[in-house]
């Protein structure tokens, strides 16, 4: 329902093509930036730090955002909510470099990957009150980020709400995100096995398709020529 | 006598300090090496490679240093430790000590080249056809360091593009008058500026 209030719920972010942050890339399997693309995101910063604060404020921040993006302007609200865990209503660098590795993992795919290496700072996100606990509802707000699905949500609060007390805290979002990463790396075997099969059958009906062809026509090619010529 | 500032160099380059001070190294490396004549035997292939290797060497570099650097599990990553550390420790500090990384092999590097320089005896002749036929080793790092240009172009019209917008806001918002709508403006008219000259430079 708080999602469904801040026009959260909804399409998962994209990046727009051709933009700065298009180029970059995550490493696939830790989820990080090379350094060469993090020095990039300094050099880009730094064009954008106007006031020489080391800091973008609240409009560069939602003016950024809206260029790069298509969220909408609560989503960009909320994500600068997130961001601003000190409270002082700039995003420092720090900050800036998470957010662009969070979108990054979105764009590519690599959400589960980027939850499940980087567990910590990802609940610390998620944690607004700090309380060292999240609720559902704190997931479903920045679904848009992280792209939990309805059903994972589900499943995240039957099976390792282990306290029974309807809030995750670290130790079970731990095993949340070891438990999706392992059925994320199923899926994906499943999909490379599929597209092996796929493949594989291809040929065949290519195969089959060929010498049945042949054996429709019934004539050799040197036949038909020498008809011709007739 | 010559060789001495290199090495000295190298050998600062190659201690993990700060990423600035590296690259400081490298710059005195350049100016020392122009003002005096460089007995430097340039191996463009092998600097060639090392820069094409490079990006795999640091990756991997980078991969191993955030496991170690920070201390984290075996998932690595930036993993803070579960004493409840604030999000502070999200810090993208190990970038710099990985350029040193990078830095101290290619210091290390020097150090070799230097000893076997060392060994042969000084040309001043042929060193000074080196030096016009062969950029110099610290041109190429320096390459290294710098961002494409294009790559610059596409940040700064970016850039242009955001701030512009952020200048019609500031001037909704707070006012024409506003100190920091003044400064918005002024600087984008600086990038502006920075960028009709580099468009001159590349039309000529």
């Amino acid at each position: 329902m708080v999602a469904r209030v801040f026009g959260l719920k909804g399409s998962i972010m994209k990046l727009k093509q051709g933009s700065f942050l298009w180029y970059l890339y995550l490493d696939k399997l830790y989820c990080l930036l090379s350094v060469r693309n993090v020095k990039a995101l300094v050099e880009y910063f730094h064009l954008l730090d106007v006031h020489h604060k080391k800091t973008l404020n609240d409009v560069l921040f939602y003016h950024f955002l809206h260029h790069v993006t298509d969220l909408t302007r609560n989503q960009i609200t909320v994500v600068f909510n997130m961001l601003d865990w000190n409270t002082v209503g700039e995003i420092g660098f720090d900050q800036f470099y998470m957010l662009v590795c969070i979108l990054l993992a979105q764009e590519n795919h690599l959400e589960e990957q980027f939850i499940f290496r980087h567990s910590r700072p990802v609940f610390e996100l998620l944690d607004l009150d700090g309380e060292l606990k999240i609720g559902p509802d704190h997931l479903h707000m920045y679904n848009f980020l992280f792209n939990i699905k309805k059903q994972q949500l589900r499943d995240l609060y039957y099976n390792f709400d282990i306290t029974g007390d309807r809030l995750l805290n670290y130790k079970e979002f731990k095993l949340f995100t070891i438990f999706s990463m392992d059925k994320y790396q199923e899926s994906q075997k499943a999909e490379k096995e599929k597209k092996k099969e796929k493949a594989v059958l291809k040929k065949k009906l290519s195969q089959v398709n060929e010498s049945q062809r042949e054996s429709l026509l019934g004539i050799q090619p040197f036949e038909s020529i020498s008809n011709y010529n007739c | 006598m010559e060789g001495k500032p290199l090495k000295a160099s190298a050998k600062s380059s190659s201690h993990h300090g700060s990423g600035r001070s590296s690259l400081q190294d490298i710059r005195n490396m350049w100016t020392t090496a122009t003002l005096s004549q460089p007995k430097l035997n340039v191996q463009l292939p092998t600097v060639r490679e090392d820069s094409e290797l490079e990006d795999v060497s640091v990756s991997g570099k980078t991969l191993w240093s955030y496991d170690q650097k920070a201390g984290h599990d075996a998932e690595g990553g930036w993993e803070a430790s579960d004493g409840g550390e604030d999000k502070d420790s999200f810090k993208p500090e190990e970038p710099e000590e990985l350029e040193l990384g990078g830095d101290s092999s290619q210091g290390s590097r020097l150090e070799e080249d230097d000893s076997k320089t060392d060994n042969e005896k000084p040309s001043s002749v042929s060193s000074l056809n080196i030096s016009r036929h062969t950029p110099h080793r610290a041109y190429w790092v320096e390459q290294q360091s710098r961002l494409p240009l294009p790559l610059t172009e596409l940040m700064e019209n970016e850039a242009l593009e955001i701030l512009t917008e952020a200048l019609r806001s500031y001037q909704s918002e707070i006012g024409r008058d506003h100190s920091l709508t003044k400064q918005l403006q002024r600087y984008i008219e600086g990038l502006k500026r920075r960028r009709n000259r580099r468009l001159q430079v590349l039309a000529v």
